[in-house]
């Protein structure tokens, strides 16, 4: 349906929805402007959470900058901390006087917990879209399940929402004694639960009808409009930075990619929401595999933290002092896609310039192109399906 | 005319002291009927509440209300009770009173009940600020609460509680219920109007549509059973669906024919899109319109629709009750109810009306914390491409049962309305008349999940293999 034809008189509403708005995620204001239900542009205005991270990181030395990342994308922090410090790393590692690397054990860390954030990070965007569409309770049972993810990092760093455990270097403590254990239990616990969770809301008709050729973004216009992620790979682009640009020990992993196959049947096409929303889905349970094959390769603990196999942090201390000169860009495969950071050094201890590029930003461009003339009930669980955290749109 | 009606009757002569007017009738009504329905149906509608939250609380695995008990409502009893004495033996009693084991576990149940709630919400209602925006049209704004919830009120006149307990008997009992709730429609809609803000516009224009899109397979459902009793008199109906012995469930609308069955579906259908619940409830839709017609509402009159949405629910269930399963009537033995003295009689059957309206209320919750909600389309689809052929299909059937049963049997009035002749099909004929639409229906139904049904083979991993 064209806004044309279904507007015959032109007569259009302008709707503020947000910036405190229930289905905006957040702090994002999106002026629509309809006729009665039918949308006929939207343009999304952000800037309402921006707290300018990326001039921070001009001003504090590297190591201190990795707090800030978390709150980059507070859902998915180990991530976050995650792409700027292999970042740094490999800035460092530029300079052939710096020999470190980060030990086995450290990688195997990373990667376990980047796994676990994302399993969190997805359950929040599969709930909250779910609760977009009208039904609460699933969102709350993904919460529940988070909560054992978050339990599982408490213990491990202290923290449960930004945890600046991710370091230059490795990681900023071991796992705790029984930490294997209780990941092992969580995710056995947690597969038969998303069996109950998919039979509850994925395979809903009414769900599944509700997103269902809403908002398709073919391959060529993702790859276009710089869709990155699950919001690419749900339109059938097979790419995935874990598997085709590997960093840490991804490579030996052999990550198997979802994409986008009109999921939803005869109704569905390929990239509309319900297929991203599936991939997501299809991404939790790689993840699940992922976090159980790293158990397997872990190496046993080691007495010191600098030990190349069984330890957790490298000694960078007095590198990133004296850090070299030098630009460098990373990008790492954070939940909502690529989580690329562009570092700039001029030799001191604060870097010349830091640049972050997040999924969100590039998902929140496409709005005003896949929104047009489609129902006003749509547009949040368009915005769900695109799975926004706002922070990463401002910074 | 019934007991109550004496009473009214009564009250007004005494009240006027001789052939009553207008006013010592209405003052008469008021006392008789419409005080006690409104202290009856308002604790209901507010227990509905906690029930409500309780059961969410429970599908999403959490804990609920868990804290308000009746401590609270309880010492103020016994300072109205105690007025005369001092605060601090008042305080001394109520706690040696509260010291009571019985009491102290009654008391803590009722807190982890939190059965405290509602009174605890209401006075919160009540306290609050009461706004009307600036650009609100004041006398809209402020009318339609009160029209929403005297529109889900006035149909219970006709529901008939109890053998003897019938506000309003009249001729057209099922008009009068279908024709006054469309006020609700009227009151959402001058909500969504009245309050100057857009999503309220969007909730109250939602809101109109679903309604009076809904209204139709609701009217041709209990057209059905009009066609099959004969009689829009509820309380004539509910006396049809008497049967003697044991199994006085056999007498019930929704086992008489599967057509009876089929509308008794599609009026809790759409008995829920009136009522806006889930998964019908676009016309609030939190995560899209904020809150819908009742964005800009606050405090009491807030509450007054969360009343009028309550209290239409167990409309509903009464009115599904009445029409298709028996009504106040027993499942198991109406026989000795029936000849009870009406002292007995009446809180009996009107417990039993109560159990069935409460238990269709539990299903509505339980429908609304699993589904997601529709589109305004598919709404809309819903209502005129599935349910409005549904009953049109299904009161064919029953005009062509009626029609085969040619022979029917004059049936006894049961001592209690007058009741038109039931066709009485011989037990081949029961047969036929259930088989070949149920066969037609199953057909029909795996026909569509084959067209529709499809699951896609990777969603099969996410299910555990089964969809």
């Amino acid at each position: 349906m064209t806004i044309e034809a279904s507007t015959p008189s032109g007569e259009r509403m302008t709707l503020n929805m947000g910036p405190h708005h229930p289905a905006t995620h957040g702090v994002l204001r999106i002026v629509v402007e309809s006729d009665g239900e039918v949308v006929a542009t939207c343009t999304p205005d952000h800037g309402y959470l921006h707290r300018s991270i990326e001039k921070i990181g001009e001003c504090v030395e590297w190591p201190m900058f990795v707090p800030y990342t978390d709150r980059v994308d507070y859902v998915c922090a180990m991530n976050a901390n995650l792409a700027y410090c292999i970042a740094a790393e490999k800035l460092l590692q530029s300079d052939p006087a710096n020999t470190f690397v980060v030990p086995r054990r450290g990688e195997c860390i990373r990667v376990l917990v980047a796994e676990l954030n994302r399993i969190s990070s997805h359950l929040v965007a599969v709930g909250a879209m779910a609760m977009d569409v009208g039904a609460y309770t699933p969102f709350l049972h993904g919460i529940a399940q988070r909560e054992g993810v978050n339990d599982i990092f408490e213990k491990l760093c202290g923290q449960r929402l930004t945890y600046n455990y991710v370091t230059i270097g490795g990681v900023a403590y071991d796992l705790y004694d029984t930490a294997i254990d209780e990941i092992r239990r969580f995710l056995d616990q947690f597969e038969r639960e998303m069996v109950r969770f998919n039979k509850l809301v994925t395979t809903n008709t009414i769900f599944r009808d509700r997103c269902a050729s809403v908002a398709t973004v073919s391959a060529a216009e993702a790859i276009a409009w710089g869709l990155v992620g699950p919001n690419l790979r749900g339109s059938g682009v097979d790419f995935d930075l874990r598997r085709d640009e590997p960093y840490g020990i991804y490579g030996e992993l052999g990550v198997q990619v979802p994409v986008g196959q009109a999921f939803a049947g005869r109704k569905g096409s390929v990239g509309d929401a319900y297929d991203r929303y599936v991939v997501r889905l299809l991404e939790i349970l790689e993840s699940i595999r992922l976090c159980r094959a790293v158990l397997e390769l872990l190496p046993p603990a080691a007495a010191k933290a600098n030990d190349p196999i069984g330890g957790w942090q490298a000694d960078v201390g007095k590198q990133v002092k004296r850090p070299p000169k030098g630009e460098v860009h990373v990008r790492t495969e954070a939940p909502r896609g690529e989580m690329g950071y562009f570092l700039v050094s001029d030799g001191t201890k604060a870097l010349f310039r830091v640049r972050c590029r997040t999924g969100s930003f590039t998902a929140a461009g496409i709005f005003h192109h896949v929104m047009r003339g489609i129902f006003l009930a749509d547009v949040v669980a368009v915005i769900g399906s695109f799975d926004i955290v706002v922070p990463e749109i401002d910074r | 005319m019934n007991g109550f009606g004496y009473a009214v009757d009564a009250l007004a002569a005494w009240l006027a002291g001789g052939e009553p007017g207008w006013i010592a009738l209405t003052i008469a009504v008021l006392a008789v009927w419409v005080v006690p329905i409104l202290l009856l149906v308002f604790p209901i509608a507010a227990l509905g509440q906690i029930l409500e939250r309780k059961i969410a609380a429970a599908i999403q695995r959490r804990v609920g209300p868990s804290s308000a008990g009746l401590d609270g409502p309880l010492r103020f009893g016994f300072r109205v009770l105690l007025f005369f004495l001092p605060r601090a033996r008042q305080d001394r009693i109520f706690a040696a009173f509260c010291n009571l084991r019985p009491v102290r576990s009654l008391l803590l149940v009722s807190r982890r009940l939190g059965l405290g709630q509602f009174v605890a919400d209401g006075i919160k209602m009540l306290g609050k600020e009461d706004i009307v925006p600036t650009g609100a049209d004041g006398i809209v704004f402020r009318l339609a609460p009160y029209l929403a919830l005297a529109g889900a009120f006035l149909p219970f006149c006709v529901v008939p509680f109890g053998q003897h307990l019938v506000m309003l008997e009249t001729e057209v009992a099922a008009l009068f219920a279908i024709a006054v709730s469309g006020i609700v429609v009227v009151a959402l809609k001058m909500a969504g109007w009245g309050s100057g803000s857009k999503w309220s516009l969007l909730g109250g224009m939602r809101a109109v549509a679903q309604l009076v899109s809904y209204e139709v397979p609701i009217g041709l459902a209990v057209g059905g059973v009009v066609l099959w009793c004969g009689t829009m008199d509820l309380h004539a109906i509910v006396g049809q669906q008497y049967e003697p012995g044991v199994f006085s469930l056999l007498g019930w609308n929704v086992v008489q024919s599967p057509f009876l069955a089929t509308l008794a579906a599609v009026f809790f259908i759409a008995g829920l899109a009136e009522c806006q619940r889930s998964p019908f409830d676009m016309a609030e839709a939190e995560s899209e319109l904020v809150s819908g017609f009742n964005t800009e509402y606050s405090g009491l009159r807030w509450g007054l629709f969360a009343m009028a949405e309550y209290t239409e629910m167990l409309l509903i269930g009464a009115l599904l009750a009445t029409l298709f399963f028996g009504g106040y009537q027993s499942p198991i033995g109406e026989e000795w109810i029936v000849g009870l003295p009406v002292w007995l009689e009446v809180p009996i059957h009107g417990a039993i009306l109560g159990v069935k309206v409460v238990t269709v209320f539990l299903v509505m919750m339980w429908i609304r914390w699993t589904l997601p909600r529709f589109r305004v389309d598919q709404v809309m689809r819903l209502s005129w491409l599935v349910l409005v052929p549904m009953c049109l299909v299904s009161m064919f059937g029953l005009a062509v049962t009626l029609l085969a049963a040619g022979g029917t049997h004059a049936g006894e009035a049961f001592g209690r309305v007058a009741s038109r002749p039931r066709p009485d099909l011989h037990w081949l004929g029961h047969l036929a008349a259930w088989a070949v639409p149920v066969a037609i229906g199953a057909c029909l139904v795996v026909m569509a999940k084959k067209k529709h049904g499809q699951v896609h083979p990777a969603l099969q991993r996410l299910t555990g293999g089964r969809s």
